[in-house]
């Protein structure tokens, strides 16, 4: 009797996230059936995707228990030049797109350099770079609002059997993700490094080359997904992405990557991303006060993480080592 | 032992057997290789002494203030002008209330992404119940409207001293938020940066919500000479008239100064006097052996946090009594770069057990005159964000090098 | 017979901010042979080791491996000549699988140009091999967070063949290891012997080389004692050759006797599968050993008796007063005093000053006023007294930090800590582990001081010897139970090791206290 309810307490807990998302997910739909709607759905995983593309770059770098906290700025910094030279040079939109994954790249690379070759730390470098890159972004537009061709807008609603663009998208960058992640040589010693980077220095691994290149993959998501958010907008001003960092992260984190280093996966960003997206838009659904709509979306991340940490102390109660037989426990 | 010979320090230096041990010389090294360098050194040896020492001291970041402030001077006149003085250091002192908040929680080897909201939410609350009058086709929508607040202002408005009680409202609350941060971080073993991260989310929203996103004016006079009343002032000048214009009079003494300064006193008072600071170095640097000597970490966390909420609130006070508004907006900026760059200029180390109020006052003073030397070149606000964010990595790599000068033994 | 010759060094030296680490160092070992490296701390082992891994590079002399030059210049290159190390903290990713750790540095891989992919299948038979041939019967994707300490040295071994090594290089590797894990490990070792792998051991455990290796060498401030077969040592000759001058005496004579009034009492102490019903009485002036094997429950029991784990039954009391709190804090108000078996986690504050460490239980008794205000004169005063006391070498205590310090010296700032705050009751949990001969010795005439003084000592080590040449009276642990107590008249190894490995049955089950103790 006991012993089910303990199994039961740990299945929950392990799962919290996900739980927590079919729990919401239903209570949304409850209250406004039209929620459960395909289009809804589809509505979901579209909007899931931007964040969901940096989340993944995101986990590349939460792994080697680094952070990234300029990918909101690079989204913006990526697209404005992207914008730009469309704009300028009339440059076409796989151009366009092309040069906004350059910049994004880049501007990851150079997070990176000074990370691995100056040596400071991952936080203090993009806390600064993050204002960089939006300083520089608002100085190329004098803080103008930009506005792309028509031809982006058209590009935005591409779709291949019926699956929106973004979705497409966000699907080849999570195979490619998990691909990488598990099945090569480059993503399996990035958790080695994330677990402990010394005995990685130690096995012969190149440290700084796996770290360098997790920036420079963070930098490239942002870039993507920068232009492919752009062309469901058409235009960008200068709060573009403000914050989507956090966004990322938590997206990171609500899908069980530490902050620590070494332990997370793909599909627990693509499921934080789509569980804050979820609260996001079923909240609108609902007509919940503007307002309110951020403080509650805080108080589910918050939820999350909470529950989190109590699967984590029930897993250590779990694997404490026993010297000698526990008795069994007589139900009581 | 053999070693002895060549030097007497050497014997207490056992290496220890760890496999490489031997390389991470800290400490007594330094000591006892030093003089022998000193003896045997050629002039420009002796001026790379001197830069090192003046590197390695740690007045350094005063040291390079006062350079900067001297070079700059010679080609922005402005900036010496006694005008501009008292301007920014107006503008330094609740950057430093703030900053001095951080310090004490990345000593901690936490952080407090949640001081901006708290600065928010308290400026928000204590202006809306001191306010005196607030227009009903604006305010009426504001969840509060007919309970704290009416037509008549704040429920502290009518009242003369109702600013001051607003004012203990507000520290209040910046304890609160900290509280509740800590608690959170100590009793739920949660990551500092996801805690304050979501406290962030939630308060900042919920300061919007409480004025939906509008500003709260007609703040009482006495609370408003927090932000810039000065107690003594100098005029410098020709006296031409009798009558000497407000704005020709230089505040030499002021309330945010000393409350500032105050707090700084405090602050360090704590840190290096006190069994609390000790025992906040002690759980930055290893909480698990700190625990079992007998400290209190989680209280110690727990006030630590309170504090940095605390800050943040006389932050808040400060500005929205120079501003003389109440602003659902405060802090949303890119103050978290600011206050963590000045720490981290003054010696702050982000990984916990290191840093000092001296050295976070001589990181404020320089990121202000910075910030003063970039306007004063008439740049762009938006390439002097971008500038700003170079200077703090140029900082943080200043800090890397004198670390690593100080390891090789120097 | 003759063997020839696999490494060979060749009057090396190295030095360190010019003070010698290793000098004029020559070494042979032969293949298909264990050469057992014995010294103590700071007699220049590791560096040694070190040069030879290619973590640090030689100022003079040379190398040779196999038959060619051998000059490392990264810890690479050790690993491709076929060098391996075994190190004491393993180099494992806990989080990863077991195939995974061995083929981190290098994945059989399947594709083409940019597009090459772990052969994951390649990879477990590979591992499978070589976990069969250090008789790990583990599957190769198990997690390695999963496996006990004596399981993952062997995952390291396993790591070392695969990269082909011909000669193994294990520093300290028993440390965290149970009696039955060692044993294992000893027997892969005689095993990869007779398959003509060449291995260097290095411990402090001197029965251990005497009984594994074919020669030994003994190192000395930087230099080579001597290299010899192993047949001409013993361990008195060894302690010897390490110290510099014969020990007439390994442990102190205990200089008062035990009293009669019971200090630091347990009373059918319990957790579920940890400890069962543990009774136990620490008198005045007494030094009690408690022995076990590792994972018998000693430290658990300590860390229960200072309130960081929860007891489920039971009652401890301390001079006759109930132990009422439940914390650090409380345990040390009741006069209770903990040096942890791990010094640099739980014991020391590495990178803070050796008087702030040494000040920080008794911080708030240099508080004073309302405010704390620390007293700072009266702690100098007490830091430098506490120091003195114990013969602490150090420079200056008020800026070196506690890193820089030796394990001896280091793990005599814990106990002028705990000294500081006037405890009455030391748990003292392994403290002498990972020190040096010389050090164990100062250390054991502390803890005779301390009972000299009146305070009881419990003191918990895996080290029979050590535990019978001071203790006035052992109790031996096994599977959290206390099996059995010997008083001192009655000390012998063969009947200790027996309770402990409960080969009889215990002796005094759930109350060994009342009987003996006459």
């Amino acid at each position: 009797m006991k012993r089910r309810t303990i199994n039961l307490r740990t299945l929950l807990l392990n799962n919290s996230t996900i739980v927590l998302f079919i729990v919401l997910f239903v209570y949304f739909g409850i209250q406004s059936p039209r929620f459960l709607s395909l289009e809804s759905i589809t509505n979901i995983v579209k909007q899931a995707s931007f964040t969901g593309i940096i989340a993944v770059g995101m986990t590349f770098v939460l792994l080697t228990a680094g952070i990234d906290l300029s990918v909101g700025s690079n989204m913006y910094l990526s697209s404005v030049v992207a914008g730009l030279l469309m704009r300028q040079l009339g440059i076409g939109v796989v151009e366009g797109l092309l040069v906004a994954v350059a910049v994004g790249t880049l501007y990851g690379a150079f997070n990176a350099f000074v990370i691995v070759r100056l040596k400071i730390i991952p936080f203090m470098v993009t806390l600064s770079t993050l204002v960089i890159g939006r300083g520089l972004g608002t100085a190329f537009t004098q803080s103008q609002q930009v506005d792309f061709p028509q031809s982006m807008l058209s590009f935005g609603q591409i779709q291949l059997v019926g699956i929106p663009m973004p979705i497409i998208v966000f699907a080849l960058v999570i195979a490619a993700a998990w691909v990488i992640l598990t099945r090569t040589q480059f993503g399996r010693q990035i958790y080695a490094v994330g677990n402990d980077p010394e005995a990685a220095k130690k096995a012969g691994i190149r440290t700084n080359w796996v770290i360098a290149r997790v920036y420079i993959i963070s930098g490239f998501c942002a870039g993507l997904a920068g232009f492919i958010l752009i062309s469901q907008l058409g235009r960008l001003d200068r709060s573009f992405a403000e914050g989507r960092e956090f966004d990322a992260i938590a997206a990171a984190v609500l899908g069980g990557t530490s902050l620590f280093g070494g332990v997370g996966n793909v599909f627990g960003a693509v499921l934080g991303a789509l569980l804050i997206q979820m609260v996001q838009l079923g909240l609108v659904f609902n007509n919940v006060n503007l307002y309110l709509q951020p403080m509650i979306k805080g108080v589910i991340i918050f939820l999350a993480i909470f529950f989190d940490s109590l699967r984590d102390a029930n897993m250590k109660k779990l694997k404490r080592r026993f010297i000698r037989p526990v008795e069994t426990q007589t139900p009581s | 032992m053999a070693r002895t010979r060549h030097d007497p320090v050497s014997t207490t230096i056992q290496r220890d057997e760890r496999p490489g041990a031997a390389e991470d010389p800290s400490g007594p090294l330094l000591k006892s290789i030093s003089p022998k360098r000193r003896d045997q050194r050629t002039p420009s040896q002796a001026v790379g002494a001197f830069f090192r020492r003046a590197l390695l001291s740690e007045n350094f970041i005063l040291y390079l203030t006062i350079i900067f402030f001297v070079v700059a001077s010679i080609f922005f006149t402005t900036l010496s002008a006694p005008r501009n003085i008292t301007n920014q250091l107006l503008n330094m002192w609740p950057l430093l209330a703030i900053a001095i908040g951080q310090t004490f929680v990345l000593i901690l080897g936490g952080i407090d992404l949640s001081q901006g909201a708290t600065m928010a939410i308290t400026s928000t609350i204590g202006g809306l119940v001191m306010s005196t009058a607030l227009d009903a086709s604006t305010y009426d929508k504001s969840p509060l409207w007919g309970t704290l607040i009416s037509e008549s202002g704040g429920i502290l408005g009518q009242d003369p001293n109702g600013w001051a009680v607003a004012v203990v409202v507000m520290l209040l609350l910046g304890l609160l938020i900290g509280w509740l941060n800590g608690t959170m971080i100590t009793r739920f073993n949660l990551a500092p940066f996801m805690v304050t991260l979501v406290s962030s989310t939630i308060f900042a929203a919920f300061a919007l919500w409480l004025t939906q996103s509008r500003n709260v004016a007609n703040l009482p006079e006495p609370f408003l000479l927090l932000g810039n009343g000065d107690i003594i002032s100098i005029f410098l000048g020709p006296k031409l008239n009798p009558d000497i214009a407000r704005r020709d009079v230089l505040p030499l003494i002021t309330y945010p100064a000393l409350i500032s300064l105050g707090l700084a006193v405090l602050a360090h008072f704590l840190l290096t006097r006190t069994s609390f600071g000790r025992q906040m170095y002690s759980v930055g640097t290893n909480r698990r052996a700190s625990t079992i000597s007998g400290v209190p970490s989680q209280r110690v966390i727990i006030m630590v946090y309170m504090f940095s909420g605390f800050c943040a609130a006389v932050a808040s006070i400060l500005y929205s009594a120079r501003l003389g508004i109440g602003q659902p907006s405060l802090g949303s900026g890119n103050i978290l770069l600011d206050v963590i760059g000045a720490a981290v200029i003054g010696g702050t180390s982000l990984f916990g057990g290191k840093g000092t109020v001296k050295g976070t006052l001589f990181g404020v003073a320089f990121f202000v005159l910075l910030l003063n030397i970039l306007n004063a070149m008439q740049l762009s606000p938006f390439i002097i964000d971008a500038v700003k964010g170079g200077i703090i990595l140029i900082a943080a790599l200043l800090d890397i090098t004198r670390t690593r000068i100080l390891n090789r033994g120097a | 017979m003759t063997r020839s010759t696999i490494l060979t060094i060749e009057h090396i030296s190295k030095a360190f901010f010019g003070v010698p680490a290793v000098r004029d160092v020559s070494i042979d070992v032969k293949e298909g042979e264990i050469l057992g490296l014995i010294g103590q701390n700071g007699a220049g082992k590791s560096t040694l080791m070190n040069l030879v891994g290619g973590v640090v590079h030689p100022d003079a002399g040379s190398m040779t491996f196999r038959g060619k030059p051998y000059a490392p210049r990264r810890p690479a290159d050790a690993n491709d000549a076929g060098i391996g190390f075994i190190h004491q903290e393993l180099n494992l990713f806990t989080n990863m699988t077991i195939a995974e750790n061995v083929f981190i540095s290098g994945f059989p891989r399947t594709g083409f140009g940019p597009f090459k992919f772990i052969d994951r299948a390649a990879m477990k038979a590979r591992t499978r091999e070589l976990l069969d041939q250090v008789g790990l019967d583990t599957p190769p994707d198990f997690q390695i967070e999963r496996m006990s300490p004596g399981e993952r040295q062997l995952v390291e071994i396993a790591k070392a063949l695969y990269m082909d090594a011909s000669l193994i290089i294990f520093d300290e590797p028993t440390t965290s290891l149970t009696a039955r894990e060692t044993e294992q490990l000893f027997n892969i070792m005689l095993r990869l012997r007779e398959q003509g792998k060449s291995m260097i051991y290095i411990s402090h455990i001197l029965n251990d080389v005497l009984r594994l290796a074919d020669s030994i060498a003994v190192m000395r401030d930087g230099q080579l004692v001597t290299q010899e077969a192993r047949d001409a040592f013993d361990t008195r000759r060894m302690i010897s050759l390490m110290v510099g001058r014969s020990i007439e005496q390994l442990y102190p004579t205990r200089t008062s006797a035990p009293t009669t009034t019971p200090l630091l009492e347990l009373k059918g102490i319990s957790a579920a599968g940890i400890v069962e019903k543990v009774n136990l009485t620490v008198h005045r002036g007494e030094l009690v050993g408690l022995f076990g094997l590792m994972g018998s429950g000693r430290t658990e029991l300590a860390r229960m008796i200072f309130g960081l784990d929860r007891t489920e039954q039971g009652e401890i009391r301390v001079a006759g007063e109930a132990l009422k709190g439940s914390s650090a804090r409380d345990s040390i108000r009741s006069k209770i005093a903990f040096v942890t078996e791990n010094r640099r986690e739980e014991g020391l504050l590495m990178n803070i000053a050796i008087a702030d460490n040494v000040t920080l239980v008794a911080l708030p008794e240099f508080a004073r006023t309302a405010l704390q205000i620390l007293d700072a004169g009266a702690m100098r005063e007490a830091a430098r007294e506490a120091s003195q006391a114990l013969q602490l070498k150090a420079a200056d205590i008020s800026v070196q930090p506690a890193k820089s310090l030796s394990g001896g010296n280091q793990q005599k700032v814990v106990i002028a800590k705990w000294l500081l705050s006037q405890p009455e009751v030391f748990i003292m949990d392994e403290p002498t582990r990972g020190i040096d001969v010389g050090a164990k010795y100062e250390i054991y005439a502390i803890m005779d001081r301390l009972a000299a003084a009146g305070s009881g000592v419990l003191f918990i080590s895996s080290e029979l010897e050590e535990l019978m040449g001071t203790c006035d009276r052992i109790l031996v642990m096994s599977q959290g139970e206390i099996v059995a107590q010997f008083a001192r008249e009655a000390f012998s190894d063969e009947a200790i090791l027996r309770a402990a490995f409960r080969e009889h049955a215990p002796l005094h089950p759930h109350s060994g206290e009342t009987e003996q103790s006459s």
